[in-house]
């Protein structure tokens, strides 16, 4: 995929923010395609939680709203659950995440993406979402929090 | 050249599989990293490093490194200096350890874990060294000069979190090719005044070459490509 | 018939780079020692002449840790047969009770699931060697 990146490059890491997508706080990126919208996890977020072993997102039909989980994700590190950032129904999910979760950490943005939602708020959803430069600001501050902890 | 805080260093052990001194090095680089010095160091995954890791690659270009070897096969040191640039310091378990009786490969006797504080502690010594001066990557050596002026961290372009290294992708012949450190050097030239043209673009591209590789026949086409982004660069700022 | 080489990527970044090193051990020392060989990953990629004569002419079962599977790549790179390729990560999610964690020294889910790895390679090696062992 070839779209304008914002990157925030931390020693030997460089994660990549779409300009084009909007974000909610835990890193789920959303791509609005007409009615629907594509949802994934972000490159800051997958590369925090490290190679996943495990992907399972809820079935299609299930309705959501923000804040609800429409998927989960488990590595060595970590097992997420990966909340909603739209209101709608799910119409797709990606199945190839069953054999080859892999792809969250290969191609985040593109062939990890975990489900399609038929969205039925998404004027006031947008408002609370973050655009790029915003989420681009949000990981930097938690980049900068990680590393003074260390 | 670009003078920036060195604020990492690098630590590559060979692990070497074959000899207990392979392991003493993954467990005196571990040791530095998670316990002695967790700030200071970043892991250079040698593996990865070999197959072309660019976030790997690009940080021991940029910054100084420490190659842990177990034998004088040196794979660390060598592997390093191919894909990146020469290690700013290089120690090898037989030269520091006078003894053959570290155990086997898979389990470390008494001396052995005794060998890997004694490595630990040199790479940790070496850290606060390199730590402590500048680092010179044109030269590949150190030189005992101050601290660089306050200030130059907020001419970093990226991040001002962390280390930064800016990766910048540049379209070249139809392919996209990444350079490292590109708005660093940009911006040091232009504020020493050497603005786009016949007369700064060798000298632009004899700093260019220091962070990124430039296959041999390319160099017009690369000298080309930078030229072309260090023009925008300062369109933008004017 | 030429020991089938087992190369291990030994990650350090990583649980899943020592599990790829314990296994390839626990193979090649316990399991299997006549019939398999570990050949240092960095080693034959810098060219060292007995490593690249170990491997050549030899198949060849590749453990990387993770997905970037550097040992399959820079063994297929540097001459090698990789008649099999394993990625601890693909084990782990066969045995999900045995979750690792440690790099310097590994937990007990870590040692179990190179265990684990380790037969997994050692039923290859047999099916590669022609031979047959009773469990």
């Amino acid at each position: 995929m070839s779209e304008e990146m914002l990157e925030l490059t931390v020693d030997k890491f460089t994660f990549r923010v779409p300009k084009s997508l909007y974000f909610n706080d835990a890193g789920i990126w959303v791509r609005p395609e007409g009615s629907v919208a594509r949802l994934g996890l972000s490159d800051f977020a997958q590369q925090r939680s490290g190679d996943m072993a495990f992907a399972e997102v809820k079935p299609v039909g299930t309705v959501l709203k923000p804040g609800d989980e429409f998927a989960s994700v488990e590595t060595i590190k970590v097992n997420i659950s990966l909340p909603s950032p739209v209101t709608g129904a799910l119409v797709e999910v990606n199945t190839e995440l069953q054999d080859a979760p892999e792809l969250i950490n290969q191609d985040p943005y593109g062939k990890g993406w975990f489900a399609v939602v038929e969205l039925t708020d998404w004027a006031n959803d947008k408002v609370r979402l973050l655009d790029a430069e915003a989420y681009y600001a949000l990981i930097q501050r938690q980049a900068e929090e990680e590393l003074e902890k260390q | 050249m670009p003078d920036l805080p060195k604020k990492k260093v690098g630590i590559v052990a060979c692990s070497g599989e074959e000899m207990a001194e392979g392991t003493v090095t993954r467990l005196a680089a571990l040791r530095v990293l998670e316990q002695l010095r967790p700030n200071e160091t970043v892991t250079i995954c040698l593996p990865l490093f070999l197959a072309g890791g660019e976030g790997d690659r690009a940080f021991a270009r940029f910054y100084p490194t420490i190659a842990i070897d177990g034998c004088d096969k040196r794979c660390a040191a060598r592997g390093t200096e191919m894909y990146s640039g020469k290690p700013a310091a290089s120690i090898v378990v037989t030269d520091a350890i006078q003894t053959n009786h570290l155990g086997t490969a898979r389990r470390l006797s008494e001396a052995g874990m005794q060998a890997v504080d004694v490595v630990a502690e040199q790479v940790t010594q070496q850290v606060d060294e390199l730590l402590g001066v500048k680092w010179d990557r044109k030269q590949g050596q150190s030189s005992k000069e101050a601290q660089p002026a306050e200030g130059l961290e907020a001419k970093i372009a990226t991040c001002s979190c962390g280390s930064g290294i800016p990766i910048q992708k540049v379209q070249l012949d139809g392919q996209e090719v990444s350079f490292i450190a590109l708005p660093l050097i940009f911006e040091q030239f232009r504020d020493a005044g050497k603005l786009p043209g016949d007369g700064t673009t060798a000298e632009l591209m004899e700093t260019v070459k220091v962070y990124n590789p430039i296959p041999d026949g390319q160099e017009a086409a690369y000298a080309q490509a930078v030229t072309r982004e260090y023009t925008a660069f300062c369109q933008e700022k004017n | 018939m030429n020991r089938v080489v087992i190369v291990p990527c030994s990650g350090i970044g990583k649980s899943y780079g020592t599990v790829a090193r314990e296994g390839a051990y626990v193979v090649t020392e316990d399991l299997r020692p006549d019939t398999t060989q570990l050949v240092p990953l960095s080693l034959l990629v810098l060219g060292d002449e007995q490593a690249r004569a170990d491997v050549s002419g030899a198949q060849a079962i590749t453990i990387d840790g993770c997905k970037l599977a550097c040992a399959t790549k820079m063994v297929a790179e540097s001459g090698g047969t990789v008649a099999h390729d394993l990625a601890v990560l693909d084990v782990y999610r066969r045995h999900r009770n045995l979750k690792p964690a440690g790099i310097a020294e590994l937990n007990k889910g870590g040692q179990r699931l190179a265990q684990a790895l380790a037969e997994e390679v050692a039923t290859l090696v047999d099916e590669m060697t022609g031979e047959v062992k009773n469990a």
